[in-house]
């Protein structure tokens, strides 16, 4: 039962929309001009991403394979983040967006704790031309954009027409058909938070948590040294 | 290399664990402190005479811990300037925002019985009293609320964490009360008797929900399972010596004899190790917790 949210779930409901992005994996080339058409448009900070394209190399010489995993806010019809914040900062837009009010989020994190995909940060303090900082932000799927009939940035950018955003009441729009003709995943089904990015062909190293360390060395080793680096910062407190 | 390309921050850091420890703290010792007046007579008048001297210094401890915590909450915030937002724009299905409008009354609780007790109003002593208990009840419970509501993350998504907050803060009460009593020299025979049993009741609780959690994070799912290697990896210590050993195990036994658990310095040096596993419990859950989904 979806409960404090500013607008009912709207999946199937008749004369509603409910927008969602299907992601075919089998067209993405990992090219990541989703993610920079994204930094463009919201002049994103270093450090932080709306959307990220997941990187995963499995198997062993000579049987392997490089899978590519686009994540952005799923735009959940059950949205944790929502339920959560204390302020109501975060809310749900009756077409299904789930958005941020700046102006009233105090950057408790409990959206960032509540989220089960991690598509929320934290935005620096002091940036240079946008001024809004030192609050929480995520991907509202642009939807300055899809409200004056634009796709998001990154739809229209996807090299492979990987990204197709439509709305899926709308039986007539591609996702709908997809969706309907394809057999498609969504992140972590089991936590009830029916997410709206829908998956053709993922990996599973890709959409189980379990799977979800880094393999290599590298990697492992980049995080440590990420962690601390920024112990003692504010938001990192030293976890690690 | 580029396996992944962000590095999730683990939301909560030591502000908040050190905040959720002090409150339960001065949650309970209200509760000591307000006891002669709220139980009274109750089972045979044990409150009244174990308690009665410590409740103008019980509020005053209870006090000195809100104002530590409050600015710390605040300070923690990305717009401390908002601080009463959570208030101002009320969201029902938040448990932090239940928690920022229980936190001032209590304050306001706080304050009025050591109000009362200065100007000799003996009246008010027992409807403040029992309205600050519920608040004071309130205070672990909310903070564990706010872990049990995450449904995203399996170690906290678990109906045992508010009440294990609230028996956590009695262990952090009880030493509290136990250091003040035995250093103010009142650590008498009535008061041992008192804080000895909540004391004992306190760690066996724990101990218990300690194994619980122990068994769900063994037989449970996935992701319980990647928190439990976590654990065992980054937080042995914490988890094993400061919970378990130090904080869970020694006080119990120390309790559960009775010729030991009711020798005041034995039952004091109980108390204290039992309000570091109190500290380090919360501490592990906090930050483990966050930890299972941060390469996701």
């Amino acid at each position: 039962m979806a409960l404090g949210l500013q607008a009912p779930p709207s999946l199937g409901v008749p004369g509603k929309k409910r927008w969602a992005m299907v992601i075919d994996l089998r067209r993405c080339i990992g090219c990541m001009a989703c993610v920079c058409a994204d930094k463009a448009e919201y002049d994103v900070p270093l450090g932080v991403w709306r959307t990220i394209v997941k990187v995963k190399n499995t198997g062993k010489f000579p049987n392997t394979k490089r899978h590519f995993m686009p994540r952005l806010c799923n735009h959940c019809d059950n949205p944790p983040c929502v339920r959560n914040c204390p302020t109501q900062a975060t809310y749900k837009h009756e077409d299904g967006f789930v958005l941020q009010r700046y102006e009233r989020c105090i950057a408790c994190r409990t959206c960032i704790a509540a989220c089960p995909y991690n598509a929320r940060h934290v935005l620096p303090k002091n940036r240079d031309r946008v001024k809004i900082g030192g609050v929480v932000d995520k991907c509202t799927f642009c939807n300055h954009r899809v409200e004056k009939g634009l796709l998001p940035a990154c739809v229209q950018t996807c090299l492979g027409r990987s990204r197709i955003f439509g709305d899926l009441n709308d039986p007539k729009s591609e996702v709908s058909r997809l969706v309907a003709t394809h057999s498609t995943v969504v992140l972590k089904p089991g936590k009830g938070t029916q997410p709206q990015v829908y998956y053709i062909k993922p990996d599973r190293s890709l959409t189980e948590q379990a799977y979800s360390e880094p393999v290599s060395h590298a990697a492992k080793e980049d995080a440590k040294a990420f962690y601390r680096h920024n112990r003692g910062s504010k938001f990192f407190s030293g976890v690690l | 290399m580029f396996e992944f390309m962000e590095y999730n921050v683990a939301p909560w850091g030591h502000e908040i664990t050190v905040y959720f420890f002090l409150i339960g703290m001065a949650a309970m010792v209200f509760v000591y402190a307000s006891a002669p007046a709220v139980f009274g007579d109750l089972f045979g008048g044990t409150a009244r005479i174990a308690m009665e001297p410590f409740q103008k210094i019980g509020m005053i401890i209870s006090l000195i811990l809100l104002l530590i915590c409050g600015p710390l909450l605040i300070a923690d915030l990305g717009q401390p300037s908002r601080f009463l937002y959570p208030i101002i724009h009320f969201h029902w299905t938040s448990p932090l925002s239940w928690g920022s409008v229980f936190l001032p009354l209590f304050g306001a609780c706080v304050v009025g019985y050591l109000f009362a007790l200065m100007t000799n109003r003996i009246s008010w002593l027992k409807p403040i009293g029992i309205l600050g208990c519920l608040l004071a009840l309130a205070m672990p419970l909310y903070t564990g609320l706010d872990l049990m509501v995450q449904q995203a993350r399996e170690l906290w998504s678990n109906p045992t964490i508010p009440v294990l907050f609230v028996i956590l803060s009695v262990s952090s009460g009880t030493a509290a009360v136990a250091v003040t009593e035995l250093v103010t020299g009142k650590l008498n025979k009535s008061v041992v008797e008192f804080l000895h049993w909540f004391l004992y009741l306190a760690v066996a609780v724990t101990f218990a929900l300690f194994l619980a959690e122990w068994v769900v994070l063994n037989y449970g799912s996935a992701e319980k399972q990647q928190i439990w290697h976590i654990i065992n990896s980054q937080f042995a210590f914490e988890y094993w010596v400061l919970t378990f050993l130090v904080g869970i195990l020694a006080p119990l036994i120390l309790v559960a004899i009775p010729k030991i658990g009711r020798n005041p310095i034995l039952l004091t040096l109980a108390a204290v190790l039992s309000a570091v596993g109190a500290y380090s419990f919360r501490a592990v859950l906090i930050y483990a917790g966050q930890l299972g989904q941060l390469y996701y």
